[in-house]
């Protein structure tokens, strides 16, 4: 199990670290909440704006 | 200092420190906190370092709603629940009135609607059969656990499953959100939910009164859910809205299978602004990864300094088939539910967000199913 945790480790921290070199930061963190119209922690719209 | 010495774990005074595992997770830490300090970003270091705190607290109390729940429904043990209560009750201290107060602050909110009750009911089997929610996945795999790692990895594919279905189930309907701080104001919201928290308290040791079962928390219990409360308050200054897991799941699972060639873009989820731009941002912009990330190292500096990390054997392989199978079941249960116990159940009623309570109210019929199931799977029910 140890070897398994040492793969799934280096490979996460690669793909986290690579992804974050070749994507646009977004400057401050956030989440979907922050746009306006969102609803819920995921942005989903209110009911009542359908 | 040769790989044999660090692979070798050093064991003084009875406590074993798993040197590699060790040196892993805080390297990992650190190699995440520069990234994000490098691109100016205090406030996403304040993230990783309260989830690596949030990790840490919640190995060494051994803090699981998942088995506090369990024991409530199945021997009416009040303790673990009452202690769920402990880190609500603290966060929401801050975050409702901050919320209603404060501009850049929110809650965490949900509309009310078949959505959320199907999620948090689906989300409630799920946690039983994996035997961890949404923050107990996450600890327990920082803290070695193999088992939870296939519970984890079916979370993702889950929550992105989930993902696309959501829109969906919203489109049967709902009301928009209720929030106690909209009709009573800041403080008038916080004593509303503070009441709340202290009736729902009180009926679940009436409960456990009346089955004869025992309803104080643990030392371990109070001392973990206070330390757990104060850092949810650290994360809601940190990224200005309570403590969220599941979300980054979704982002994570999202991103892998874009780059194995999936096309979002005809997703009505992944539409909505917050989330088309997720996707293509740096994982790192995320506040829920964020924490996320921390927790999961967190757990495993937590674990590999008193003990040899992840030195069992690997479960029988239905234990393992239930971890995957759960695990499908809280992905797809958390987009549904807008969030776990901890986004939806904690984030939710520490806002002072009737969701919150809904949520829970939903779970705990499918925690009862869950737990059911779990002898398919060769678990106890206990």
């Amino acid at each position: 199990m140890r070897k398994v945790y040492i793969v799934v480790v280096l490979l996460g921290l690669v793909a986290i670290v690579g992804n974050h070199l070749i994507s646009p930061s977004s400057g401050r963190a956030m989440s979907p909440e922050d746009f306006a119209g969102a609803c819920a922690p995921c942005g989903a719209p209110c009911p009542s704006k359908k | 200092m040769s790989t044999a010495a660090l692979s070798t774990p050093d064991t003084r005074a009875g406590v074993s420190v798993d040197r590699l595992f060790l040196g892993l997770a805080l390297i990992a830490t650190a190699i995440l906190l520069a990234l994000v300090l490098l691109d100016g970003q205090p406030a996403s270091a304040a993230l990783i370092v309260g989830g690596f705190g949030l990790g840490i607290a919640f190995l060494k109390a051994e803090f699981s709603y998942t088995a506090s729940w369990r024991r409530f429904l199945t021997r009416g043990e009040a303790g673990g629940l009452l202690g769920g209560l402990i880190v609500i009750a603290i966060c929401a201290l801050a975050v409702v009135p901050v919320a209603a107060l404060r501009q850049n602050f929110g809650g965490a909110i949900a509309p009310l609607g078949p959505s959320l009750l199907i999620g948090a009911f689906t989300f409630g089997i799920g946690m039983q059969l994996a035997n961890g929610c949404g923050s107990g996945t996450l600890y327990t795999v920082g803290g070695g656990s193999g088992r939870m790692l296939i519970a984890l990895l079916f979370f993702v594919i889950g929550s992105v499953f989930g993902s696309l279905s959501l829109p969906s189930f919203l489109a049967l309907g709902g009301i928009d959100p209720i929030l106690a701080s909209d009709y009573l104001g800041p403080w008038g919201g916080l004593a509303a939910t503070l009441a709340s928290i202290a009736v729902a308290a009180a009926l679940i040791v009436a409960v456990a009164k009346r089955r004869g079962a025992n309803y104080m928390p643990s030392r371990n219990y109070i001392i973990g859910g206070i330390a757990i409360g104060l850092l949810c308050v650290e994360v809601f200054a940190a990224g200005g809205h309570p403590w969220s897991v599941t979300y980054g799941y979704t982002i994570w699972g999202a991103k892998i299978f874009s780059a194995l060639g999936y096309d979002f873009s005809h997703a009505n989820f992944w539409q909505w602004p917050g989330n088309k731009q997720a996707l293509t941002s740096s994982v790192l912009s995320d506040t829920s990864s964020l924490t996320d990330f921390g927790m999961l190292f967190g757990a495993m500096a937590a674990a590999a300094a008193t003990k040899p990390f992840a030195a069992t054997a690997w479960p029988p392989l239905k234990s393992l088939l239930a971890a995957g199978v759960g695990g499908l079941l809280m992905g797809w249960g958390a987009r549904l539910g807008f969030g776990c116990n901890i986004g939806a159940f904690v984030g939710g009623v520490a806002s002072g967000s009737l969701h919150g309570w809904v949520w829970f109210a939903a779970a705990l019929p499918g925690c009862l199913i869950g737990i059911r199931l779990r002898p398919l799977f060769g678990l106890s029910r206990d």
